[in-house]
């Protein structure tokens, strides 16, 4: 073993010396006369006694500090003291209300779109009519928007095809209301380029929706020939960029489906 | 060296459970070992007295943070020794001066402050040939963990893991202070000697 450190012989006075440090002084001579050198300077180092404290001290420790503490709550169920547990359920929290918080703004932004554009309600029947039907707000701008998807397929439809025909036919049917319902408005507002655009729409989608047989391709021709002729694709890109928020309500059939 | 009563955690859980007054039995059971070490450190009765009751309140009021395995003693030993700590710590910013406190063979019972007395150096000490005075004057010169250490060690006989839990530092930095202090405790005292 190597000699003792002075760091060695202190510990070792204090009993917690590296093991071997008692065998190595009995053997080194040198680390021997340090050590004794050592523990004659500590032992002269006499621990001052305290003050005596009598067997009433801990009492009147107690009598100064008691009235300052306060009691301690009932202790709830142990797990909810869980430090951890409180901060996971804290987290939990948190996310459950930002989870709500975003699905109930998502609701109410989602009925403001739709409310801006369309309302429905349903009209009760006066006296037991065949089919219920509903009344609708229309935006001018959607109606024409609509109406210039219409006849941009009606441009491009082959006359051939009953699956390309059916639903435009359907479609021309829904619009017819709504276009009603403006052309009517536009007269009142005295607006006559906005009703007499209108005027053309109507009786393409006239013809489109109750022309009696359907439409064959020669009375497929004939209407695209007149939409172009009026150049009533043009006029409803003008029309839809200069009256975007006119409304009317329009009543349609319910089995109409969508407007 | 204190012991943890096996019925010290049972106290402590009824303490915590609404049982003020147990606290009562550990407040006994404690003051003597705490008021021994304030003394130690603060080498005033009176500012012991009033450590001793501040640790005990700070013990109270942090006994939901004690873990359950730890030994309620100790824990508020190392309390006691930190309000110590503090104690002095607030003295000596308050520019108040002890030398020797009351160990030097006056009135222990004195509780008022005694200032700094520039004659009473080595060598009126050495002829008044009261080692003691110059074992607390060699004390003085000690930086504040190296004095507590060595206070810790050589009259508390605390082992080493608990001076660094008292002084809330790593065990070979305890160790390393109590080294320290022992030599500069022997310097101080051979010097004085050769004086004397």
């Amino acid at each position: 073993m190597n000699h003792l450190s002075n760091a060695d012989l202190v510990e070792h006075y204090y009993g917690a010396g590296p093991s071997g440090a008692g065998a190595h002084l009995a053997r080194c001579a040198g680390c021997a006369r340090m050590f004794a050198a050592l523990r004659s300077g500590l032992d002269e180092i006499q621990a001052s006694e305290p003050p005596e404290r009598d067997a009433s001290y801990g009492d009147r420790v107690w009598a100064s500090i008691a009235p300052a503490l306060p009691r301690y709550a009932i202790e709830k169920k142990s797990l909810l003291r869980s430090i951890p547990l409180r901060r996971g359920l804290s987290y939990a929290a948190a996310c459950a209300l930002l989870l709500a918080g975003a699905f109930f703004a998502g609701r109410v932004w989602e009925q403001h779109q739709q409310s801006s554009k369309i309302v429905v309600n349903w009209q009760a029947p006066a006296s037991a009519p065949p089919a219920r039907q509903q009344v609708v707000v229309v935006v001018l701008g959607d109606h024409l928007d609509r109406s210039e998807r219409l006849l941009v397929e009606l441009k491009h439809a082959d006359a051939g095809s009953t699956e390309t025909i059916a639903p435009l036919r359907d479609e021309a049917r829904t619009l017819l209301a709504a276009n009603k319902g403006f052309r009517e408005e536009a007269a009142q507002a005295d607006n006559p380029e906005l009703a007499i655009a209108l005027k053309h729409l109507d009786g393409l989608l006239v013809q489109l929706a109750n022309r009696p047989g359907g439409l064959n391709a020669e009375a497929l021709a004939k209407l695209q020939a007149e939409m172009n002729s009026d150049r009533l694709l043009f006029e409803v890109r003008v029309l839809r960029s200069r009256n975007p928020e006119l409304k009317v309500r329009v009543t349609q059939p319910m089995s109409g489906g969508t407007i | 060296m204190l012991c943890m009563g096996k019925n010290d955690h049972a106290t402590i859980r009824a303490i915590l459970s609404g049982d003020k007054e147990a606290y009562g039995a550990l407040v006994r059971q404690h003051s003597p070992s705490l008021f021994r070490v304030a003394w130690r450190i603060t080498g005033n009765e009176a500012d012991a007295e009033e450590v001793v009751q501040e640790a005990l309140l700070r013990g109270y009021r942090k006994l939901e943070t004690f873990e359950s395995r730890a030994n309620f003693g100790t824990w508020i030993y190392r309390i006691a020794v930190r309000c110590a700590l503090d104690r002095v710590s607030c003295r000596t910013r308050d520019g108040e001066s002890r030398v020797g406190e009351d160990r030097i063979g006056e009135d222990r019972g004195q509780d008022e402050a005694q200032v700094a007395d520039e004659a009473a150096g080595p060598e009126r000490l050495l002829l008044s040939g009261e080692i003691a005075a110059l074992q607390d004057l060699a004390l003085q010169e000690l930086t504040t963990t190296e004095r507590t250490a060595f206070l810790l060690r050589h009259m508390e006989g605390r082992s080493g893991e608990e001076i660094a839990q008292a002084l809330g530092i790593l065990p070979n930095a305890a160790k390393q202070a109590v080294f320290r202090a022992v030599q500069k405790l022997r310097r101080s005292l051979a010097a004085l000697r050769v004086k004397a």
